[in-house]
């Protein structure tokens, strides 16, 4: 041991070092976001709660019940059924999305042709009621409409929809334009359709 | 180090008996749910057995019931502190199976990503193994940086934890130029940063009493144990996955593998440490080299790949066509066998996957550092105080998630 290490030792130079820089980190501002009452900015693209999007035109859905989200699902947790005859347009009599097997990994709004499904960037639903995480095709929409309110823009694209550097060839008709306007309908229009639904 | 001389009761004429006792799995510093059962004499550890399975979902079982691209996002819940890793290691071992080339520029984003997570799954590593040994304050700290490149991630891909962000020839999306900015004010700073936790405890002699000489093992015998990563290249051995047998963009950049001496829990540390520096300085080159391009190949397979196999991209098409553009024939999966690893942060994660010849594994099985580390658990604490164990479990670095599948 030298001299120096003994000197080091004896006068707890080390630990002073520590201490020294716990204390200016102490004098610094916390990064520390107090969570409830602030909220960190999520970026756009969060994979959070499910959306349906709802046709700004007929107040609808876009799903045409192609299946192909419940097919590529991970977690197996997207449940639909439709109607109608081979050939012809099918008819969405269900669609369901169990939120809580779901693992968020975005495959269903990647695959969707019809960029129907989205994935939006709310994260906070906790609730005290299974029932409330287990959407069904009506719970979806409105999970749209909670989205695009709190929005305040013309208009939306998901990451998703239509993902940077993908090639546009493999991409369907659909996604190649992947916008919805969300100026077509006024909020009373959709709360008729709403109703009406 | 000397060994502590401690009184017994036997010597004393009191009776004595050993002591069982179930460390786990409940105990905040079994890294989840490892449960060591301990036979102990006084605190004196005589025999311990791991006891794993907590957490097991069936992972590998579940994947031979999904198309090779649905099975991507189940691997970032193998070791969930480096998803990016799995995922990559994951989609390297299919395009190796399926002959998939990911264009250069594919290559370097997930080297930049997967040395980010490397960082980000050390500073955990550092930030509990420290707390275990009673250093509060590194905790916090690495967890300050490690939110950071979390905060990376999200913009990247939108999540956080389970990215699943690389895809099967390629990545899901390319990266902005923000991002790489981002990532470079990062790195410059991240070095300084290094040197705060180490001012902290290189030299602290609390953490020098608890950490050298604990869970020995020499190099020669921790290879016949199996361990491999830092744990591995702690007692002295040069094995690490990247320079051995490269993939992706690690055979186009520079970088030094840490070793340390003496096998014990302060040489893993320091080795650690130090391959947060060469992820550094692999990120540096990255951010310099990428190229620009593709992020994904032609020869990719769709995410809704028809179990009957994979179309391929036509290379002559009309971009705006609404016509198909796929040609018609299914390229198949080749059948056969094969073993494909990459170096993730805890060691040597290998996929070995069996094929059909169908768009679904026949058989994948995950070679899981954790695991084997878990074996070895009983031979790194053996005459070592209980208090060591834990010093030991942290060492290691274990992931009951990966461990249990
Ligand atoms: S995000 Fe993934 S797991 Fe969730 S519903 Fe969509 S495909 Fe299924
Ligand atoms: S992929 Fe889109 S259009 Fe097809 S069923 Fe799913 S949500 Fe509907």
């Amino acid at each position: 041991m030298t001299f120096r290490d003994l000197i080091n030792k004896a006068l707890f130079i080390e630990i002073l070092k520590g201490l020294a820089l716990t204390l200016k980190v102490f004098l610094t501002k916390p990064v520390t976001i107090k969570y409830p009452h602030e909220k960190r900015p999520v970026s756009s693209g969060f994979r959070g709660r499910h959306a349906m999007v709802r046709d700004p035109q007929t107040g609808k859905e876009l799903c045409v019940a192609c299946m192909k989200c419940a097919m590529v699902c991970p977690s197996q947790c997207i449940y639909i059924k439709y109607t109608g005859a081979e050939g012809e347009p099918r008819e969405l009599t269900k669609y369901e999305i169990e939120a809580y097997r779901c693992i968020y990994c975005g495959y269903c709004v990647e695959v969707c042709p019809m960029n129907a499904i989205v994935l939006t960037e709310h994260y906070e639903y906790a609730s005290y009621k299974r029932q409330d995480n287990y959407f069904d095709k009506e719970r979806l929409l409105k999970n749209w409409d909670e989205h695009i309110k709190s929005l305040k823009a013309t208009s939306y694209s998901n990451k998703f929809w239509k993902p940077l550097g993908i090639d546009i060839g493999r991409l369907p008709a659909n996604k190649r334009q992947a916008e919805v306007e969300l100026k077509g309908l006024s909020k009373d229009d959709l709360s008729q359709n709403i109703k009406e639904a | 180090m000397e060994q502590v001389e401690i009184t017994k009761g036997s010597d004393i004429g009191l009776h004595t008996q050993e002591l069982t006792l179930n460390m786990g799995p409940q105990h905040p510093a079994t890294h989840g749910v490892l449960r060591l059962f301990l036979e102990l004499d006084g605190e004196v550890v005589k025999r311990c057995t791991p006891h794993v399975g907590y957490l097991h979902r069936g992972i590998e079982k579940l994947s031979e019931s999904r198309a090779y691209p649905s099975v991507m996002p189940l691997t970032d819940r193998l070791d969930y502190i480096s998803s990016m890793i799995n995922n990559i290691g994951y989609c390297i071992a299919v395009e190796r199976l399926m002959g998939i080339e990911p264009p250069p520029r594919a290559k370097y984003i997930r080297t930049l990503l997967a040395e980010l997570t490397r960082i980000s799954s050390h500073l955990l590593w550092l930030a509990t193994h420290a707390l275990d040994i009673g250093a509060m304050t590194v905790f916090l700290y690495c967890f300050r940086e490690r939110e950071q490149i979390l905060g990376m991630f999200e913009d990247v891909i939108g999540a956080r934890l389970t990215v699943s962000y690389p895809r099967i020839g390629g990545v899901r999306c390319d990266i902005t130029d923000g991002f790489l900015e981002g990532v470079g004010r990062f790195i410059d700073e991240f070095p300084s940063r290094i040197v705060e936790y180490e001012t902290l405890i290189d030299k602290n002699r609390i953490w020098l009493q608890r950490t050298k000489g604990i869970g020995v093992i020499s190099g020669e015998e921790a290879v016949r144990w199996g361990l491999t990563g830092a744990t591995l290249r702690g007692s002295g051995i040069n094995y690490d996955v990247r320079k051995k047998m490269p993939y992706d963009a690690y055979d186009e950049i520079e970088f030094d593998v840490p070793l340390g001496q003496n096998g014990d829990v302060y040489d893993r540390y320091r080795c650690r440490m130090e391959e947060m520096r060469q992820s550094v300085r692999i990120i540096q080159q990255c951010i310099e080299k990428m190229p620009k391009g593709e992020v994904l190949s032609k020869d990719a397979p769709d995410l809704d790949m028809n179990p009957k196999g994979h179309k391929r991209l036509e290379p002559e098409m009309s971009l705006w066509s609404a016509n198909v553009s796929f040609s018609n024939e299914y390229t198949t999966t080749p059948k056969g066998e094969l073993y494909s690893a990459v170096e993730a942060p805890k060691g040597e994660l290998g996929f070995y996957i069996v094929s059909d010849g169908t768009g679904r594994p026949y058989r994948m099985r995950v070679r899981s550092p954790s695991f084997v580390h878990a074996a070895a658990i009983p031979r790194l604490c053996q005459g070592h105080m209980i208090a060591d164990v834990i010093a030991v479990i942290g060492t290691i670095d274990i992931v009951m998630g990966e461990c249990d599948r």
